[in-house]
């Protein structure tokens, strides 16, 4: 346990720094000043023209050598220091606090939802013989062909706007919640119901499984004992892997349903080259990354301890 | 190593505090469905500060300025009851409204006054650049604002967003903005940025009292969106629909659909330096080969908003009456670049020594029409052999090609009621060197002259002579090519009453709505 | 080397094919061009001029449809090229190198997969904007980690292996040891991976569009239609479908292709 621990702790700083020194390659890559951009994120598109360029390349000392620029940036994050946005001046731990907990909300929301949809239904395609389950399968065929913001359209117009039960866009309450998130749970149960489905047929067909029946447990009982677990690992182990792309991915929905979340600030950001709150939410998501594998490695271990700690 | 841990806990513990904020306060600020009047619009706004998001704040009726403008763009009493400029025209002196009191309770007195506008004027805005000398509070009910030189335009730039009056007490040490406590019918009750800002009745104005208890104001990035939550009744009043919206909307009897023209124009920005483009006949040509009244009405769906020049009908000084349209805009436009050594190649493009006319065309996505348009445009020179390239890049960028000489064309919305009155934006446009969103590499004798006088003549006869010939000069020398006039679309829930729309977009006149008794 | 193909995998080509041959067919056989605008007839519904009816530029839908599954088609293959070359090289390398360079590459592999690949697409799109090639070859960034792993894994278990081990003892070079023992073991996975990765790339690039990156008229690609044709939805429901159920169309055959499910 220890070492895993020590392992992923020096696997977070190295993911750390590269994902930060990345970001800041990167951005120094682009073409074009960048206190232009700045600028007319600040003031809007009405109100930016050379002087408020130059008022910002004066204010946030833009024409500082790039080297020296990266040390500061490295200096700063040794102390644990984000620094501010450059566009708003706040402070950039604030702006991803704001964004990663409205997408963290939005992702738990769903995933549960996912689970609820796709856990039975895998099952239910899963049983022998079940002749719903090529149309099940279909089904999750064609919600994987469309993309993300058509899903979320196509609910819009159904929930929100023929029936008006939910709200269009916004947050701030509960209602507001249940599309977005509805939208990832479909888009991403199409994805989990396979694996749950094959999962779990693999399982129902294993000798060890028919075994148990025979020698004489109910079929729910035989379920609980050497079903569950077993159905559930390489789930959990597929999850931990969609996980963080699902986080990303939802900045189509978020862009739809006008959800203030990391993945449609860190697009803003870059359009305005907005620096610190890239490399900021970066570097979150980037210690979310190792920290969700990490967890998720260790469910692993807790559903099936044979295999050993991870490292 | 504390730090470590003041990091982890306000990560940690922030997430919490965050969702508890944000989750919390629409319970206790007694919002709801029936006492909220819900905006949704495109803009964003990330800061306090009015000088970089004051627009929304104006709108939303949190902040004044001294002087207010009308429909009519004339300047009218706001904060200031009364001004009187000195006989040399340098000295302004402004008397200040009685018992106004901020937000915070305070009171809105000359020393305040002095505060706000001495602030903003450090800060980037129109104040910056005025010749000003001094501010200075004569008594406490007493401004005074000395120039260096004669400016008509003080009036007109003291009524703009970024020089609002806030609270002494919002401003920190170095005249960052803390607060924002202003003067407006509303008072902020919740502050969510970049998306969302609840505004609270001031039951305290000096003014007309708000009647509608809260109004919220909704960001929605993407024009579909907003659409659907005009159509659900989700949103009361809807700004900016995009034109391909409006046929279906205008079959909803719970909506009412206001068009109004903006003095904002879509016109061309032309390098007129560029060897291709430094005749004014390729400059006509190019003019002439756009149909304009098919982009109105196919394009931006609204027949009538073609822009054969650059200013609208609205600003009567600036706009000629009569203008005679060309019969055979293509043929003229074809003779014209016959004219100046251009001929067809095989490709159908056109070719001078050996060079072809290409063009590149930069824009901006922020406002969704202008890609459609230029996409048009491409279309429509191409027909007469010039060969477009569109880049959709971002506002910035029109600028920045001034500055740097590598703008060709640029498509943009340019806003000429930006300060009441257009000769600010005109001056900055058309000046000597022309501006980053006007003029480029167009000099032109005549012109810096009639601006030289508009700065200081008072006797409208005579401003609306010199304005007219500035204007015809602009029309026939095309260093802006104009396309189209711009019509703000809103879409307003029958549930609410008093709607009227400002052209100058200062204000969205909240405290004159009222919710229908059911 | 054959693969032999289940039916649903034919089905998944013959659907691909299809729209390949709608490509080449209608960019070949229509008299317009995908720039050419009639404002005077806009939003119409199919016609015997039109066969898919005109958009909102009265541009031909039918001409515009052809040359957008084209672009896809090309720009797919790039992307699948790329990612699959750069994956599967990395991954046999770090596989049979030794310690430093899987460490190493295991390091920036880490980095990447960290790393949204959304930033990644739009940090290198904005260096180039309005490049399609760059789109793609960012989506082929993100992409080979994917092929890398998996490469990566299988091959160190046929490293491993008495065959290879043996066939080096023979003497034989590292690029037959490759043809012979590794490359058998990783094609299939490589394989449904590529197909995986051809429709993730066009329904990446769909989604791109959504957010108003790479935007560039008067070029027609599925995911920009989508979005330009998006707002017309109850005037011309027809437009809108029409890119939708090519995209949905591409994607499904990439999967049925791909044979395996995952």
């Amino acid at each position: 346990m220890k070492q895993l621990i020590f392992r992923r702790l020096l696997q977070l700083v190295c993911v750390v720094w590269g994902v930060g020194t990345l970001t800041f390659v990167l951005m120094r890559a682009l073409p074009g000043d960048m206190a232009y951009r700045i600028a007319a994120s600040r003031y809007g598109q009405d109100n930016v023209d050379s002087q408020a360029a130059a008022l910002v390349r004066n204010e946030l000392q833009l024409d500082l050598p790039p080297w020296l620029a990266y040390w500061h940036w490295l200096m700063d994050l040794l102390q644990f220091k984000l620094g501010h946005s450059l566009v708003s001046g706040e402070p950039v731990i604030d702006s991803v606090q704001h964004m990663l907990g409205h997408s963290l909300l939005l992702a738990v929301a769903g995933l549960c939802l996912s689970a609820l949809i796709a856990v039975p239904l895998g099952l239910f395609s899963a049983w022998r013989g079940n002749p719903l389950d090529s149309v099940l399968m279909g089904l999750s065929s064609m919600v994987r062909a469309m993309p993300v913001f058509v899903l979320g359209v196509l609910l819009l117009l159904v929930f929100a706007l023929h029936w008006n039960w939910f709200p269009v866009a916004g947050f701030g309450t509960a209602m507001h919640l249940v599309l977005p998130a509805l939208t990832l749970a479909i888009s991403f149960a199409a994805i989990s119901n396979r694996v749950v489905r094959d999962s779990a047929k693999q399982v129902f067909g294993s000798s060890f499984y028919t075994f148990s029946q025979v020698k004489g447990l109910s079929k729910w009982r035989t379920f609980q004992r050497h079903g569950i677990r077993n159905i559930a690992l390489p789930v959990v182990a597929f999850l931990g892997i969609q996980l963080v792309s699902m986080i990303e991915g939802i900045v189509m929905i978020e862009s739809l349903f006008s959800w203030p979340g990391i993945g449609h600030g860190l697009a803003h950001a870059i359009f305005a080259r907005d620096i610190p709150v890239i490399q900021g939410a970066a570097l979150a998501m980037g210690a979310l990354f190792v920290l969700l594998n990490t967890l998720v490695d260790i469910v692993c271990h807790w559903i099936d301890p044979r295999g050993g700690m991870p490292v | 190593m504390r730090s470590l841990f003041r990091f982890i806990r306000q990560m940690g513990f922030g997430f919490l505090a965050s969702f508890l904020v944000v989750y919390g306060s629409m319970s206790w600020a007694a919002s709801s469905k029936e006492n909220t009047l819900s905006i949704s619009s495109a803009f964003e706004f990330t800061s306090l500060d009015p000088s970089k998001n004051g627009y929304i704040y104006t709108r939303m009726q949190l902040l004044e300025t001294l002087l207010d403008v009308n429909s009519k763009g004339q300047l009218v009493p706001a904060l200031a009851s009364k001004w009187k400029v000195s006989e040399d025209a340098k000295s302004w002196r402004f008397t200040l409204r009685d018992k106004v009191h901020f937000h915070d309770g305070s009171l809105m007195d000359a020393n305040a006054v002095v505060k706000s506008l001495t602030i903003a004027k450090q800060k980037h805005g129109a104040l910056r650049k005025a010749p000003i000398e001094s501010i200075q509070a004569i008594d406490s009910k007493t401004v005074e604002v000395r120039l260096t030189k004669p400016y008509l335009l003080l009036g007109a730039i003291l009524a703009h967003y970024s020089n609002a009056i806030l609270a002494p007490a919002s401003y920190g040490k170095k005249g960052d903005v803390l607060a924002l406590s202003g003067t407006g019918p509303y008072q902020l009750s919740l502050y969510a940025p970049p998306h969302k800002l609840v505004v609270e009745k001031n039951s305290a104005y000096w003014g007309k009292k708000a009647s509608i208890p809260y109004v919220s104001y909704l960001t929605g990035h993407r024009a579909e969106s907003r659409v659907m939550q005009a159509r659900s009744g989700q949103a009361d009043i809807v700004f900016g629909l995009a034109p391909a919206a409006l046929p279906l909307l205008k079959k909803l009897p719970s909506l009412t659909l206001y068009s109004n023209s903006i003095p904002r124009t879509i016109a061309l920005k032309v390098n007129s330096g560029h060897p291709f483009l430094n005749d004014v006949r390729a400059r006509q040509a190019l003019s002439l080969a756009i149909n304009r009244t098919g982009i109105a009405k196919s394009i931006l769906r609204i027949p009538d908003s073609e822009a054969e020049q650059l200013l609208p009908p609205s600003m009567t000084d600036w706009y000629l009456p009569t203008i005679s349209k060309e019969p055979m805009p293509l043929e003229s436009a074809q003779a014209l670049l016959a004219s100046l050594g251009w001929k067809k190649n095989a490709d159908g493009v056109l070719e001078r020594d050996g060079k072809t006319f290409d063009l590149t065309l930069i824009t901006y996505a922020d406002r969704p029409e202008l890609t459609t348009v230029a996409t048009a445009l491409q279309a429509q020179w191409n027909a007469i052999g010039v060969r477009t390239k569109v880049n959709v890049t971002n506002s910035s960028a029109i600028p920045m090609g001034h500055q740097d000489g590598s703008l060709e064309v640029a498509l943009m919305a340019r806003n000429y009621g930006f300060i009441a009155n257009p000769l600010g934006v005109i001056l900055s446009d058309f000046g000597a060197n022309g501006g980053d969103w006007g003029a480029m590499n167009w000099h032109n004798k005549t012109m810096s002259t009639l601006l030289g006088s508009l700065e200081h003549t008072t006797d409208p006869k005579k401003y609306h002579q010199l304005a007219q010939q500035a204007a015809q000069l602009i029309y026939q020398q095309r260093p802006m090519i104009p396309v189209s006039y711009y019509v703000q679309q809103t879409a307003v829930n029958n549930r609410v009453k008093g709607f009227h729309f400002d052209p100058f977009e200062r204000s969205f006149f909240l405290n004159d709505l009222e919710f229908k008794s059911p | 080397m054959t693969f032999s193909m289940k039916s649903s995998q034919k089905c998944g080509l013959i659907i691909l094919l299809g729209l390949l041959a709608f490509a080449v067919l209608g960019s070949w056989l229509s008299p317009y061009t995908i720039s050419q605008q009639d404002l005077n007839a806009i939003l119409e519904p199919p016609n015997a001029q039109h066969w898919l009816g005109t958009d909102h530029f009265g541009r031909s839908m039918f001409t515009r449809m052809a040359y957008a599954v084209g672009l896809s088609f090309a720009l797919g293959l790039v992307c699948v090229m790329t990612s699959a070359l750069l994956g599967t090289f990395l991954g046999v390398w770090a596989a049979w190198s030794g310690k430093q360079v899987d460490g190493v590459l295991g390091v920036f592999v880490n980095i990447l997969l960290a790393l949204p690949g959304l930033v990644i697409v739009l940090l290198l799109a904005a260096i180039a904007p309005g490049s399609f090639l760059m789109l793609y070859l960012a989506i082929s960034l993100v992409q080979w980690v994917e092929y890398f792993r998996v490469v990566r894994a299988v091959t160190q278990a046929v490293v491993q292996s008495p065959a290879r081990q043996s066939s080096q003892m023979m003497g034989f070079g590292r690029w037959y040891q490759f043809k012979r023992h590794i490359w058998p073991a990783i094609a299939p996975s490589v394989f449904t991976l590529a197909a995986f990765g051809g429709a993730n790339a066009i329904l990446t690039m769909a989604s791109l569009g959504f957010i108003y990156v790479g935007i560039q008229p008067p070029l027609a690609e599925l995911g920009l239609m989508t979005v330009e044709l998006f707002p017309y939805y109850s005037e011309a429901p027809w437009l809108l479908v029409q890119p939708l159920v090519v995209i949905a169309l591409i994607v499904f055959g990439f999967h049925l292709l791909a044979g395996k499910r995952i």
